[in-house]
C-alpha cells in the first residue's frame, strides 16, 4: 500500500551543510517507492539556484521509483527563483521570465548529449547579462564545464542522465554552475577500474591530483580535471566535488579541504564557482606560436 | 615529399563542437586509415569552435598507443587552429606520450589492438 509522507527542507546553500542536507534527503527517499512524498519547504528561506542540479537529481531518482513528489509551501522569493530557472516546471509550476538575467536554466541531459550541452551553454551564457566576463574567461569557463560533462559521461556510468543548473550572483561577481550525475561515484570507480580502495573523500583527492587516471585502455586520460583546477586557481574561484560520502573543496586562496559526509550522495556533484570580475587574460595571442610536439 | 591529405575535422564531425569522445573516434579512424597507407596527414581545424580533452584524447592521444612517435611526428601536421586550442592539443599529446611510456601499457594496448584485428580477419 502506498505511503504518504512529508519531509522538511531547510535553506540550501552551496556549502557543506547544503550538500549534507541533499545527501540526507537522498538517504531518506531511498526507503520509499510508490509513495506520495511532500517536501515541506516552508523553512526554506533560500536556495542557491545552482543547487537545483543535485536536488533535482535526487528527486528524479525518487521519481524513478514511482514516487509522486510534491513541493509544498515554498516561500515566494524561493518559488520565484525556482520558477525562473525552470526547476519548478518539473513539479507543476509555470515558468517565470527572468528579467534580471541571473538564472541559468535547470536541465537534465542524456550522457550522449555532449553537443546539445555545448549549445545550451552558448545559449544560456550568451543571453545573460554578464558584461564583466572577458572573452578569454568566458571561453575557459565553458571549456571547464565541458570537461566536467565529459568526465561524467566517461566515468560515472550513469543511466539516469546528467543534471545541470547555474546562478549568477551580480553583487558578489560570482557565477556558480553545478553538474550532478547519478552514477557509480569516484570511490567505486577507483575500486572497479584499478582496484584502489580509498575512503570517498580521499578518492576525490586522488582523482584531482596530477595526471592520475583510472584509464587503462587504449585511450589516455587524466587531463580534464587538471586543466579545470589550473583554471579555477588562476581565477581565484572555488571548486567543490561531492561523490558518495566524500566532500572535497578548493577555496579561492588555493587551500583545499576534504571530509566525509554522514549520508552519501548517490553519484557525483561538481560545482564551479568563478570570479566573474577576473581581468586575467586567458587567451593566447593567435600570433603566439605553440609548437605541436607530435 | 607528397602533399599531405587534408582531414577537415569540422566535416568529419559535422559540427563546430568537437566535444564528444564518439566524434573523436571518427577522426581517429580517418587518421589511422591514412597512416596505414603511409600518407602525410594535415588536420584542419577550420571552423571548429570548441574542443575538449576528451575529444582530442580519442582523436589524437590514442594514436600514441598504436604508432611510434617518430612516425606520427613525420606524418601529422595541424592547420587553422587557434593558439588556445594548440595549447590544449599540446597538453593532450604530452599526456598521451607519458601515458604510453609505460611499456607494459603500450604492449598491452598494442597486443589488444592487433588481437582484435586478427579476430576480425585482418
Amino acid at each position: 500500500m502506498p505511503n504518504s509522507i512529508s519531509l522538511p527542507v531547510r535553506p540550501i546553500y552551496s556549502n557543506l551543510a547544503g550538500y549534507s542536507q541533499i545527501g540526507e534527503l537522498a538517504t531518506r527517499l531511498d526507503h520509499y517507492e510508490f509513495s506520495s512524498i511532500s517536501l515541506d519547504m516552508r523553512q526554506m528561506g533560500w536556495c542557491d539556484g545552482n543547487m537545483c542540479a543535485p536536488l533535482g537529481a535526487v528527486l528524479y531518482r525518487a521519481g524513478r521509483d514511482l514516487n509522486d513528489i510534491d513541493l509544498r509551501d515554498i516561500p515566494s522569493s524561493v518559488e520565484n527563483l525556482l520558477r525562473k530557472n525552470g526547476f519548478l516546471t518539473n513539479y507543476g509550476r509555470v515558468y517565470l521570465e527572468d528579467t534580471f538575467s541571473s538564472t541559468i536554466q535547470y536541465q537534465r541531459f542524456e550522457p550522449q548529449d555532449d553537443r546539445i550541452f555545448s549549445y545550451y551553454l552558448d545559449e544560456q551564457l550568451r543571453n545573460k547579462a554578464i558584461p564583466e566576463m572577458s572573452t578569454g574567461l568566458h571561453k575557459r569557463f565553458i571549456e571547464g564545464l565541458m570537461e566536467i560533462f565529459s568526465n561524467a559521461v566517461l566515468h560515472s556510468e550513469t543511466k539516469m542522465g546528467i543534471f545541470v543548473c547555474g546562478q549568477y550572483f551580480h553583487q558578489q561577481h560570482r557565477l556558480d554552475f553545478t553538474i550532478a550525475d547519478l552514477g557509480i561515484g569516484i570511490r567505486q570507480n577507483l575500486l572497479d577500474k584499478i582496484g584502489l580502495k580509498l575512503p570517498a573523500d580521499q578518492a576525490i583527492d586522488w582523482a584531482v591530483e596530477g595526471s592520475n587516471t583510472t584509464k587503462r585502455g587504449p585511450i589516455p586520460g587524466g587531463l580534464g580535471l587538471k586543466l579545470l583546477r589550473e583554471f579555477i586557481r588562476l581565477n581565484h574561484g572555488r571548486l567543490q566535488i561531492i561523490s558518495d560520502t566524500g566532500y572535497w573543496e578548493q577555496f579561492p586562496d588555493g587551500r583545499k579541504e576534504m571530509t566525509l559526509l554522514s549520508n552519501r550522495f548517490p553519484g557525483t556533484v561538481v560545482n564551479i564557482e568563478i570570479n566573474t570580475a577576473d581581468q586575467n587574460s586567458y587567451q593566447l595571442s593567435s600570433e603566439q606560436e605553440v609548437d605541436i610536439p607530435f | 615529399m607528397d602533399k599531405p591529405i587534408p582531414l577537415k575535422i569540422y566535416e568529419i564531425v559535422g559540427s563546430e563542437f568537437c566535444v564528444a569522445a564518439d566524434d573523436g573516434q571518427k577522426v581517429y579512424d580517418q587518421i589511422v586509415l591514412a597512416l596505414k597507407r603511409d600518407l602525410q596527414v594535415q588536420l584542419s581545424f577550420l571552423n571548429v569552435k570548441r574542443l575538449t580533452s576528451a575529444f582530442l584524447n580519442v582523436a589524437i592521444g590514442q594514436l600514441y598507443g598504436e604508432f611510434p612517435e617518430g612516425l606520427l611526428s613525420s606524418h601529422l601536421s595541424v592547420a587553422d587552429m587557434e593558439a588556445d586550442d594548440r595549447e590544449l592539443l599540446k597538453r593532450v599529446i604530452e599526456t598521451a606520450k607519458a601515458y604510453f611510456k609505460d611499456p607494459a601499457r603500450f604492449n598491452r594496448v598494442r597486443n589488444r589492438v592487433l588481437g582484435e584485428k586478427e579476430d576480425a580477419g585482418e
